[in-house]
């Protein structure tokens, strides 16, 4: 027995130890399954008691409720499942040491006083963590409810279980009476601890209770002489003691706090309320253009560090999230996910969202890593997350939430902020983040807001990228202008497959070729010729000038200042009077430059802002090569 | 077996334990807390043994309840846990893929 004890007890700190990794915790799972199998199967055989029915029909109804709990629960319910199952822990625990007293064989004081210990914390573990489960499950209210002398009633019942418990220890004659008050008791005091705790104080009060859950098992198990009991009770007390840590540092909170039910939101002033009356936010703006210079800065953006908070998960917006960064990914951009401890209802939880909609768990980063990232970050995309990514917490004393640690977003030089409104956090401490010129506002449900962006974006798409194929398609006479530009990018091979393509049907291509395109006079021409195009289709500025405005299509690649219509109309510009290709005149005019940027003149291009012209940024070779695709597969 | 025994069992487990679940990344947060419901479920063995020893018909209602309230910890404990870190996938697996 005591070798099959051992052995159990190395499965499951194996099991343990496995979890360290994700590659490993799975096989750690179910290592610490097998083990408790075989725990329970031991204790059968060894106590005789295998053939009792009884102790079937238990194990089988509650494998049954057990798998029907598993399956049947949501990932973004699983702070509620766990503390549900706290309570079932602490539970039982008090149950089995309620039995020690009830039919007591042989107690003495030691074992009467972790009875006393067993049935008070698994008692309080139980109605405390129905009662979370509750407020988590919107069954009771998720504000702190506050009874008048709520303080008096802790302490009181704080001494009343430990005068209980001590009663036990020295009448053990009245041990059946008192261990049933002591219940009463208990229940009683789990449920006015954790009825004054607030939704945002949950990871805490769970985690916590996750400990206590262990410790009353651990309890019971001295109080039965049961060595597995008492070492795997003190393996989960132990762990939901480092959660409760964690957690504590995390939202900068002192345990003390939580149990005398100090909550950041009761105790906060409405001192806010002044600036959020000034602080109006214009409504100047559409969603559209909203849309769009997100988009803009996404676009422009290299590393992009994304912070989801509670928010994202109330707006279940996981999924459009997901979308948002594979689009981001695709485009070669280093997307990294920055998780704050407290982020969700629990330790972990939003790993556990993140995890579901299949975020590889290597984008997943914690706090120091993260904040390592953003100080050479490009963009911070905030979504449903406050109080941990506000700077108050390092800059106002006198706020609650001073000196608890936060993801640094303000360290990024463009943020973005997807939260249903501007209205401070749980702690209720305005978030100045929100006030940044380099701040962008995107209010709303963040499954809307996301989806309403993802939409956007890919509206812009295809019309960069087909919109130019379908003008191509229906022209007649198509003009190519080439300027150093597609030199640089060595598009020449694609600008050739593109005349061939035009060509094909029936489409006259001419190639027009100003005077200083290229480095040297003639360049333009001797590029062309080397990549085999014909020198018949290449027409000098004043060949072709004067019949742009019968030319269907102009396809402008890599040229800049020749094609700017400041030259004729802007005066005060440097160019003004020199000779361009008045491609202007042609009904449509396709430009596939690198960027906007103004060319070698310094002199901003007006014609990028005519309607009829359609500006396509990137890399010429391969801008040029997708419209060439497009073109063949579309005839 | 002596207390002093369990004692020092508790004392090392908890040891031990505080050392290893410290190395579980916050990443793993939350599957830790379902895997830690699951082995609170070990009162399971107690409620086992204290309902078979059970001689009243009370004693014996309660046990069972303990019982089944501790194999719903296991069972549901386990399975979610499982559930969860399935979900957890590695971009370099998905490339094989």
């Amino acid at each position: 027995m005591i070798y099959a004890q051992l052995l159990f007890i190395a499965g499951f700190i194996y099991g343990i130890r496995l979890m360290a990794s994700p590659r490993t915790a799975v096989a750690g799972n179910i290592l610490g399954a097998v083990s408790m199998l075989g725990a329970i199967l031991v204790t059968l055989a060894a106590e005789g008691i295998i053939s009792a029915a009884l102790l079937w029909a238990g194990l089988a109804l509650g494998t049954l409720l057990g798998i029907y709990l598993a399956y049947k629960v949501l990932m973004i319910q699983m702070p509620q499942m766990v503390a549900l199952l706290n309570g079932f822990g602490g539970g039982a625990s008090a149950l089995v040491a309620l039995l020690a007293v009830l039919d007591p064989a042989a107690l003495n004081p030691f074992t009467s006083l972790t009875t006393g210990l067993a049935i008070t914390v698994g008692g309080v573990t139980l109605s405390g963590s129905l009662v979370a489960a509750a407020k988590l499950h919107g069954l009771l209210p998720q504000r702190p409810v506050h009874y008048r002398c709520h303080n008096q009633l802790t302490w009181l019942s704080i001494a009343a279980l430990a005068a209980g418990t001590l009663f036990l220890v020295f009448f053990p004659a009245f041990s059946g009476s008192a261990a049933l008050a002591l219940t009463a008791l208990a229940l009683f005091f789990g449920y006015i601890f954790t009825i004054r705790v607030g939704g945002a104080d949950m990871p805490i009060t769970i985690s916590l209770l996750n400990s206590f859950s262990g410790v009353a098992g651990a309890a019971a198990g001295f109080a039965l002489h049961n060595t597995l009991l008492v070492t795997v009770g003190a393996v989960v007390g132990a762990s939901g003691l480092i959660l409760t840590q964690i957690m504590c540092r995390a939202m900068n909170r002192s345990l003390m706090q939580i149990l005398l039910g100090r909550t950041t939101v009761a105790g906060q002033k409405p001192q806010p309320e002044l600036r959020t009356a000034v602080k109006e936010y214009p409504p100047a703006e559409t969603p559209g253009e909203k849309n769009r210079e997100c988009i803009q800065a996404l676009r422009r953006a290299e590393k992009i560090v994304i912070i989801p908070g509670y928010g994202l998960a109330l707006a279940q917006a996981q999924r459009e999230l997901k979308q948002l960064a594979d689009l981001l990914s695709r485009r070669g951009k280093e997307v990294r996910y920055g998780i704050h401890p407290v982020a969700g209802r629990m330790p972990g939880h939003l790993n556990v969202l993140l995890a579901e909609v299949d975020v590889p768990y290597e984008q997943l980063y914690e706090l120091e890593e993260i904040n390592e990232f953003l100080e050479t970050a490009d963009l911070a995309l905030i979504i449903g997350a406050n109080d941990v990514v506000n700077p108050a917490a390092m800059e106002a004393e006198d706020t609650p939430i001073y000196g608890m640690p936060i993801i640094r977003a303000d360290l990024a030089p463009k943020i973005v902020i997807c939260n249903f409104d501007t209205k401070p956090g749980y702690a209720g401490v305005e978030n100045r983040l929100y006030d940044l010129e380099k701040t962008l506002l995107l209010l709303g449900d963040a499954q809307d807001t996301l989806s309403g962006l993802l939409t956007a974006w890919e509206e812009k798409e295809p019309r960069r990228e087909n919109r130019p194929a379908e003008i191509l398609a229906q022209a007649r006479r198509v003009v190519i202008v080439p300027g150093y530009g597609m030199a640089l990018a060595q598009a020449q091979g694609e600008v050739k497959r593109l005349i061939e393509t035009l060509q094909k049907r029936g489409v006259i291509v001419q190639i027009a070729v100003h005077p200083v395109a290229g480095r040297m006079p003639g360049h333009m021409n001797v590029l062309m010729a080397e990549a085999d195009i014909p020198y018949d289709l290449m027409f000098e500025m004043d060949q072709i000038n004067d019949e742009f405005k019968d030319v269907d299509v102009v396809v402008v690649v890599g040229a800049n200042d020749v094609i700017n219509p400041a030259a004729v109309t802007e005066k005060d510009t440097p160019i003004y009077g020199m000779p361009i290709l008045h491609v202007d005149q042609a009904r449509h005019v396709l430009i596939f430059n690198l960027d906007r940027a103004p060319g070698y003149s310094g002199v901003p291009n007006t014609l990028y802002d005519a309607e009829h012209c359609l500006f396509v940024p990137g890399d010429a070779a391969g801008t040029v090569s997708a419209l060439a695709q497009s073109l063949q597969a579309s005839s | 077996m002596s207390e002093l025994y369990l004692i020092a069992a508790f004392a090392a487990a908890g040891l031990l334990g505080y050392k290893l679940i410290s190395e579980v990344p916050s990443l793993l947060h939350t599957p830790l807390m379902s895997g830690m419901n699951a082995l609170s479920g070990i009162t399971v063995l107690g409620a086992l043994v204290s309902t078979a020893a059970a001689a009243a018909a009370g004693s014996k209602a309660l046990g069972f309840a303990a019982i089944v309230l501790a194999v719903i910890n296991v069972v549901a404990g386990f399975l979610v846990t499982h559930r969860m870190l399935k979900m957890f996938k590695s971009e370099h697996k998905e490339g094989l893929k």
